[in-house]
């Protein structure tokens, strides 16, 4: 039960997370460099990855994504030559970018719904941290207005109020059995929101440099009158009442630095460096409503540090039609080794990418990509829980995405 | 757009290898295979007693054998060379055996439990249906004291040995003549328990015939160990030997607590009962927090009960709680001096014969302030505690799980096998 929180916050959508230290799926066109591309990419995703460029579109704009996440986790206890594998899942983060106002003005206003979060990682109910987790399945959904102003040709800055509204359904079992042997289970749903801002300068020289900064602020997520449900014998059902309960979780801000600059007419480089201060994500406290003296309120620790990843990718203008581009990053991970949890087996990951863009008419273009991404296998054993042994992940995650401007 | 549709084609194509060439990521890091071949788990006997047998909720049945630790431990032994592994197990039909007790409700945190009578093993009071079937290797018998180990006369007394043995042999083949012969490789031998368990639980009061109750000396405990040991290994087989829990850390002597008689007693009466007065070996005193009352004492209803004198059980000096109910603070001191010497001298045989041991009295401290294993809080509280079962002596399956895998280690630690652990959340608390 004490997961929620944590999992709403970490768990398998950690490719989607948008707090900075994993590939944000946000924009096709940066997914396909890897999450680079902040200071390269000036358009409708802009209003994610730098509010400040928003005003340097040249046209307005709606650009609608989505992306096929597929996390697949792995599980063998130490001692043990058993491999639990989480259940193949796909979970579909979009995207919609708009941009309004005069082309070329001093001044532009954007909004975007998309979704940082949203995933599932189901380990069942038949594995050895199954009083860890069984599944977990959440979507977070942020709403942000967009304002970007032009304070010289070169120079713009912008800034989005952020929303947050989640969704979250959890389970996992519980250690007590019926006649037959099985354990009990815990179900928590909930929904929570936040709110936070997202803000960014951008500069840059023709033909010869582009800087972005930005920075997003953290979220602090709280979940109310969330449910809890427990499936447990009729024999110890009086101590576990189904009832509601409440939690809060913060989501990280992050620092963005990117830079590009073009290597020939056809040829253009950027890297993306990303500061996520997860440190304030010390513990998870869930507050339930009802209480018995074995349905207590749970403080779990989770100790993260903060994290760091870069990024950088080459974009290949093959003509005025089509462009190519790839990508490569690495990600040190927020997680110490003692606090890895089954929600999110996380370790330091490497990823790589590579994307296209086609314009299909003067209006409207497509954009692909595909990721994939490794977290490298970690062998360790929880304080908390005490679940030792090693897990390995791998992410694919395809996008498309298309644009109509006007 | 040709050029566009081939490339979504090559997309598509490649995004669909890659899921399925490598989705699913492969752990390679093996336990194992080991190389040594320095142990023959072919023919692996279980001589011990209740807790080899697996024994639980005051009975033997089925459930209990088949998540006994011997029989946990030969799943694993299997993919290294260990061979068929029967246990006298009750059938279908009588699966309830000997009976048990189970959980009926939780009120205020306490259980309240119920006894199973349907489908028990009885073909006359206290006797058990004939086992026959195949040569078996789990011999645990519940009951069994290593000091009644060479004595014929308890396979007539013990219902549990005496469904095992032809009418004939009653009263005259002793335990260690049944071990015997049995041509095995590996044995684990945890036997000795009961040789302290039956005096702690009643008290330190050795008062039955039958010599269930008696404390085995120091002497013959030594004496009786190294004779069976010597079998066991006289053609030099290996094999695992468990030391002695200190039986005071178990939840049918932590459970019922002076403060908790009290406050109950308190209700009863409607008044604040302030003392309650125990007989000793050296005469009747007020109880402390240091004297441990047996786990059926608080549903004995003896507590305020008058005597003939009007004078109120357990409340007055005159008419103290009996000494059978209460292991008092002296007593408890003598039984650890007692079971630390048995230890040491268990852990210097198993030196001396190069045999794994399993250290039981440490795990079971280590389960006195709780564990967390695999995100379930493991300790020796009653019912809570998820490792004893509802008779507060025996293992739940997750114990026994539990135990297991520390057998597993001690047989790693020793012979540098690889044997794997066994998923202990697999098994009911």
């Amino acid at each position: 039960m004490r997961k929620l929180l944590y999992v709403v916050l970490l768990a398998c959508p950690t490719l989607a997370f948008a707090q900075g230290s994993q590939v944000n799926t946000q924009g096709i066109k940066a997914l396909g460099m890897s999450g680079a591309g902040s200071a390269l990419f000036v358009d409708e995703t802009s209003i994610f990855y730098n509010p400040g460029a928003v005003v340097k579109t040249t046209s307005n704009g709606i650009s609608i994504g989505a992306t096929g996440v597929m996390y697949r986790s792995a599980f063998k206890e130490v001692k043990s030559n058993v491999q639990y594998d989480t259940k193949f899942q796909v979970s579909p983060p979009f995207s919609v970018f708009a941009t309004f106002g005069p082309n070329n003005s001093w001044w532009k206003a954007g909004i975007g719904v998309y979704t940082p979060f949203g995933g599932a990682v189901n380990w069942g109910d038949q594995w050895p941290g199954r009083f860890e987790l069984n599944h977990l399945s959440m979507r977070a959904i942020y709403i942000q207005p967009t304002l970007s102003f032009k304070i010289t040709d070169n120079f713009s800055i912008g800034g989005g109020f952020v929303y947050n509204l989640g969704t979250v359904d959890l389970s996992r079992s519980i250690p007590v059995f019926d006649q037959h042997g099985a354990p009990g289970k815990a179900e928590l749903t909930g929904v929570g929101t936040g709110t936070g801002y997202n803000i960014g300068v951008h500069y840059h020289l023709e033909n010869e440099i582009a800087i972005s900064l930005s920075y997003r602020s953290k979220v602090v997520t709280k979940l109310k009158d969330g449910d809890a449900e427990f499936t447990v014998p009729s024999a110890v059902a009086a101590s576990f009442p189904n009832t509601k309960f409440s939690a809060e979780l913060p989501l990280p801000g992050s620092f963005n630095v990117g830079i590009s600059f073009p290597v020939s007419s056809k040829v253009d480089i950027a890297g993306d460096a990303t500061f996520i201060g997860y440190s304030i994500y010390r513990k998870l406290v869930f507050d339930y409503e009802d209480n018995t003296p074995v349905l207590t309120d749970t403080e779990q620790d989770k100790k993260y540090q903060n994290a760091l990843s870069a990024k950088a990718g080459i974009n290949y203008k093959a003509s005025d039609k089509f462009s190519l581009r790839a990508g490569a990053g690495y990600v040190y991970t927020p997680v110490q080794s003692s606090y890895v949890y089954a929600e999110t087996p996380d370790n330091n990951r490497i990823m790589a990418s590579a994307g296209f863009t086609v314009n299909l008419s003067h209006k409207m273009d497509l954009s692909g990509a595909y990721t994939f991404q490794r977290i490298t296998e970690r062998t360790t054993q929880n304080v908390v829980t005490g679940l030792a042994g090693t897990y390995k992940t791998n992410i694919h995650a395809p996008g498309l995405s298309l644009t109509y401007k006007w | 757009m040709k050029r566009f549709q081939k490339n979504i084609k090559l997309y598509v194509g490649l995004a669909l290898l890659a899921l399925a060439s490598s989705c699913k990521p492969e752990i390679t890091k093996e336990f194992g295979p080991d190389n040594s071949s320095s142990v023959n788990f072919s023919k692996y006997i279980a001589v011990g007693n209740s807790l080899t047998a697996g024994f639980a909720d005051g009975g033997l049945y089925l459930e209990g054998q088949q998540v006994a630790f011997p029989n946990l431990v030969a799943e694993q032994m299997k993919s290294h060379g260990g061979g068929e592994f029967n246990t006298p197990f009750f059938s279908e039909a009588q699966s309830n055996g000997s009976g048990y007790i189970r959980l009926a409700a939780l009120e205020n945190g306490r259980p309240v439990t119920e006894n199973v009578t349907e489908k028990l093993a009885y073909t006359a009071p206290n006797v058990l249906a004939k086992y026959s079937g195949s040569e078996i290797h789990n011999l645990g018998v519940p009951g069994m004291r290593l000091d009644h180990s060479g004595q014929g006369i308890v396979s007539a007394a013990n219902m549990y040995f005496a469904r095992l043995l032809p009418d004939t042999d009653l009263g005259r083949v002793s335990y260690q003549d049944f071990v015997d012969n049995r041509n095995h490789t590996f044995f684990s031998f945890w036997l000795g328990n009961n040789d302290v368990l039956g005096y702690a639980t009643n008290g330190a009061v050795d008062d039955n015939p039958a010599g269930t109750t008696a404390l085995t000396s120091v002497a013959v405990f030594k004496a009786v160990y190294t004779q069976f040991i010597n079998k066991l290994t006289a053609n030099g087989q290996k094999g695992v030997i468990a030391t002695i829990p200190d039986v005071t850390n178990i939840p049918y002597l932590t459970t019922v607590t002076r403060q908790a008689l009290l406050d109950a007693a308190s209700q009863a009466a409607g008044t604040t009962i302030e003392n309650l007065y125990i007989a000793t070996k050296t005469g009747p005193r007020a109880a402390t927090d240091q004297d441990l009352f047996v786990l059926p004492f608080s549903s004995a209803g003896l507590l305020g009960k008058p005597n003939t004198q009007q004078i109120p059980y357990g409340f007055h000096p005159l008419n103290p709680i009996e000494d059978k109910y209460v292991l008092d603070e002296a007593e408890v001191q003598n039984l650890r001096t007692h079971i630390n010497e048995l230890n040491k001298f268990i852990t210097e045989i198993g030196q001396q014969k190069n045999l794994a041991v399993a250290d039981v009295n440490a795990l079971l401290s280590r389960l006195k302030t709780g564990i967390i294993y695999n995100g379930v809080a493991v300790s020796s509280a009653f019912v809570t505690g998820n490792a004893f079962s509802l008779d507060g002596i025996h293992l739940t399956p997750m114990g026994n799980a539990i135990m297991a895998n520390l057998i597993i280690d001690a047989i790693n630690a020793k012979y540098g096998t690889k044997l794997e652990k066994i998923d202990a959340t697999n098994y009911r608390a």
